[in-house]
């Protein structure tokens, strides 16, 4: 315990030296801006700004980096919210709940709760990877892929509570994403797949392209489509902060996203993108008031935006302790210092204490900052809303397409996301969600390749997602999950999504 | 000269019937060779690109940025690399090729450049660009891949391997940056040396594959030394053997494959390329920048951090290297070949 003081007292005196908290703080806010940027994601900015750090030393590199990366997940939200385009794959759930509290007028309370939560979590997740790194890394490395198989199925699982109307109609999407999830080079064979004589389809179809199209340009064509424009609403003062009962309904929440997160991302590869989905379903299950999702309950926002910060922390634990490049942002920050002469390893908390005590003491500043800095950016964002729409949206629409241009520099990537504009405009129009269709187009690339990297380990044997204690345990909670939800069929009870249509019908009439 | 050629094309233009076509078309000629010969003398003269085929962080990333820094300072001449990323570098790669052909557009491509027409031809796909569209300037760097295990499984050496992997076919897993890819390569030559297989679990990228090996998920792995270094240091892992021609400096007491009897060599190496018809005086400028440029202190010292080491050659050598380079993939590619369905 002392000698975890010795080492935060030089955590500290690393962090706080000028010029790694101006690098910290340039960090942040280049975060942010990244994560407003519809399309452009931390992964778009860290690897933009990478060379800009080759100038610096090794720790101002690593922490202006984490900075943008834990920046743009608080940025992020932002424009989820406010005008329900998701800066980035992890805040696609913040749209639905965020931008419904927006239309009632509670767009202030919203960017409050998802910048509160997203300290704490950052700040939680801080501690725990402080105190748990080397032991959890250990963990995280036993995450072959049966394993990794085994918690996608879980995240398929989630599916079912993410949307509130017809079951029927959300796993349609859901299949929909699945299959778009395939196009392009199979991973195992190398054959092509749906590519149509398009390079650029040869690693698949970008999730970000698909989020912002069926997010952000449906809803500007919806909006456009009305017969008379939306009244502007007008933000008032006291309306800015969250009233005690959001805040009673976002601490559980704020809690549950940030363990979940935090284990979600220590996890190597890309599942850190299922953590908002997977705590949004959490709160719709756990919650009184299922009915409330979709049309602005807090807990909505505060879960997944808690859930997605505390995964950047647990991202890092693998990273940090054993230099391993556990997943695509991961293995930008180590190319940070490699380019250094630092060669990320098992030994780098040894052989780099500055680096790696300095690096934790900056996440506590950075997050500190960055609730500073985000907390009186509530009341400015709020006020882009009086913007009349005849100027707002055409203005979004040309960020949306810059934004997502900028990350690939390809203009497929543009196509993609004005075809799944379109495509989520007739989709909402029908009242289908679109929410599943991002989920199946996420988990569908990761769960193939999990697969059948399991198969080809095992020669072909299933038994190998039996034999092994991780992957028997998620896959015996996934079928338990399975069961329950099937309850209703037998014992004649309503389940929520029952209660939640009796109810809807009187209103409806 | 903009502004005479104007005049001249709107005279063209306004007496088309006076004067005839072909005085029009001569001075038009003679007007465009004009401005070729005034490029020329000039080159460069804006921007060059240098194009990353992957995204930042990878080798070719990190490579890219202190050859574009030195042939900066030495054209006195911005240089920037931009990453044109997919499709395992396709993308990128088509992109130069099908570039004009000025030298403003210059390409900093990995081994897996001749691998990719390769596998077009295997799958009888249109080829996203053909390897005689791009023409190499310098070859920068070659770093031999080693091959590591798992220091928990118990083989020490390459010949309690390849006797075990003998009597157990298709048991010994080893991951890989991808199907076809530079990592795959370099250990399906190891299997054709030995006549042994191996059991094939690719991976979305080096990074991925390394993962995998440490947390005992497959057997063994090629990789580049330098990441791998720190984990052998650790104990993580075990090298057995290298595929270069010489020892690694890092790791003097690992062996060669061809000092254990197998004629294999492999290296992932980096060099630039330009589009194929680029002028040769544009060529011969760029050829003596990068000669010059590799000599740069900064960018030795840049390459030594990365723990790459710096392997220059210029065009007409390099150009024998990939040749062989590429012969020697496209014969393992054709090994592998397709992998059919199963009935």
């Amino acid at each position: 315990m002392v000698e975890m003081f010795q080492n935060l007292y030089l955590g500290f005196s690393v962090a706080l030296r000028p010029d790694v908290l101006l690098y910290a703080f340039a960090g942040c806010i280049i975060g942010t801006l990244v994560g407003v940027l519809p399309g452009v994601g931390p992964l778009a900015g860290i690897s933009l700004l990478l060379p800009a750090t080759f100038g610096l030393d090794a720790t101002t590199a690593v922490v202006m980096l984490a900075g943008i990366y834990y920046g743009a997940m608080y940025g992020g939200s932002t424009t989820s919210i406010l005008m329900r385009i998701p800066g980035e794959a992890a805040s696609v759930m913040t749209c639905i709940d965020g931008y419904a509290m927006t239309r009632k007028g509670r767009a202030g309370p919203a960017l409050a709760i998802a910048a509160v939560g997203s300290y704490l979590a950052g700040t939680v997740s801080v501690v725990a990877l402080m105190f748990l790194a080397p032991p959890l890394a250990a963990f995280a490395l036993r995450f072959g892929p049966p394993e990794y198989s085994a918690l996608l199925v879980l995240g398929l699982l989630v599916l079912a509570y993410m949307s509130g109307g017809s079951m029927i109609k959300g796993l349609a999407m859901a299949a929909l994403g699945l299959l778009l999830g395939m196009i392009g080079i199979d991973p195992m064979t190398g054959y092509s797949r749906f590519h149509y004589g398009l390079v650029e389809l040869g690693d698949g179809i970008g999730i970000v392209p698909v989020a912002v199209g069926l997010f952000g340009v449906s809803e500007i064509l919806l909006t456009a489509g009305q017969p008379t424009p939306p009244k502007v609403i007008k933000p008032k003062i006291r309306e800015l902060l969250p009233s005690r009962e959001e805040w009673r309904d976002s601490a559980w929440p704020i809690g549950r996203g940030t363990i979940l997160g935090f284990v979600i991302g220590i996890i190597p590869g890309s599942a850190h993108i299922i953590s908002s989905f997977v705590s949004y379903a959490i709160e719709r299950r756990l919650s009184k008031h299922p009915e409330r999702f979709g049309q602005g309950a807090v807990a909505g926002v505060a879960g997944p935006e808690s859930a997605n910060n505390s995964a950047t922390s647990g991202a890092f634990v693998p990273m940090l302790a054993l230099g391993v490049p556990s997943g695509p942002i991961p293995a930008v920050m180590l190319a940070a210092m490699m380019v250094h002469g630092i060669s990320p390893g098992p030994l780098l908390i040894s052989q780099q204490p500055d680096l790696f005590w300095g690096f934790i003491a900056s996440m506590y500043v950075g997050n500190l900052v960055l609730l500073i800095l985000n907390l009186p950016l509530v009341g400015i964002f709020v006020n882009l809303l009086r913007v009349p729409y005849p100027l707002l949206y055409p203005s979004i629409l040309v960020f949306c397409i810059l934004g997502v241009y900028a990350v690939n520099s390809s203009v497929i990537d543009v196509w993609i996301m004005a075809i799944t504009g379109l495509m989520g405009y007739v989709l909402r129009k029908l009242e289908f969600e679109t929410a599943p269709i991002v989920l199946g187009l996420v988990l569908a690339p990761m769960l193939e390749m999990s697969l059948r990297q399991s198969l080809a380990m095992s020669s072909g044997d299933y038994a190998i997602f039996v034999n092994r204690p991780i992957t028997a345990t998620m896959l015996s909670i996934a079928l338990v999950l399975l069961v329950l939800s099937l309850k209703p069929l037998f014992t004649g009870k309503v389940d929520w999504r029952g209660s939640l249509s009796q109810q809807a019908q009187p209103g409806e009439e | 000269m903009k502004s005479l050629t104007w005049k001249v094309y709107r005279k063209a233009g306004s007496a088309k019937a006076a004067i005839p076509r072909r005085l029009v078309v001569s001075v038009s000629l003679a007007l465009l060779v004009a401005q070729a010969v005034h490029g020329q003398e000039a080159f460069p003269s804006r921007t060059i690109t240098l194009v990353a085929p992957f995204p930042p962080g990878g080798v070719a990333d990190l490579t890219a940025r202190p050859v574009a820094a030195a042939m900066e300072k030495i054209l006195k001449n911005p240089v920037v690399v931009v990453n044109k990323t997919g499709a395992a570098g396709a993308v990128g790669m088509a992109y130069v090729a099908t570039a004009k052909a000025d030298g403003y557009t210059l390409l900093l491509s990995l081994s897996s450049i001749s691998i990719i027409p390769e596998a077009d031809k295997l799958f009888d796909r249109k080829p996203a660009y053909t390897m005689d569209q791009l023409v190499p300037l310098a070859l920068i760097s070659a770093d031999p891949t080693i091959l590591v295990v798992h220091a928990e499984r118990p083989w020490k050496s390459v010949k309690e391997l390849v006797e075990d992997a003998k009597k157990r076919p298709g048991q010994i897993s080893f991951s890989s940056s991808g199907i076809y890819g530079t990592l795959h390569m370099a250990t399906e030559m190891l299997s054709h040396a030995a006549g042994v297989k191996f059991k094939h679990v690719p991976y979305g990228g080096a990074g991925p594959a390394l993962t995998a090996i440490l947390g005992g998920h497959v057997d063994m792995l090629a990789s580049g030394p330098a990441v791998v270094l720190p984990h052998i240091k650790s104990g993580k892992l075990r090298p057995l053997a290298g595929w270069g021609a010489k020892r690694v400096d890092a790791v003097p007491s690992l062996p060669t494959f061809k000092e254990l009897g197998y004629e294999i060599e492999f290296y992932i190496w980096a060099g630039v390329f330009a589009p194929n018809g680029t002028p040769e005086p544009v060529m011969k400028k760029l050829r003596d920048t990068l000669r010059q440029g590799v000599q740069d202190s900064d960018f030795k010292s840049a390459m030594t951090k990365l723990q790459t080491p710096i392997a220059y050659l210029d065009a007409p050598e390099f150009k024998k290297f990939w040749d062989k380079d590429a012969k020697m993939l496209a014969d393992a590619i054709k090994r592998v070949g397709k992998i059919e369905e199963k009935k």
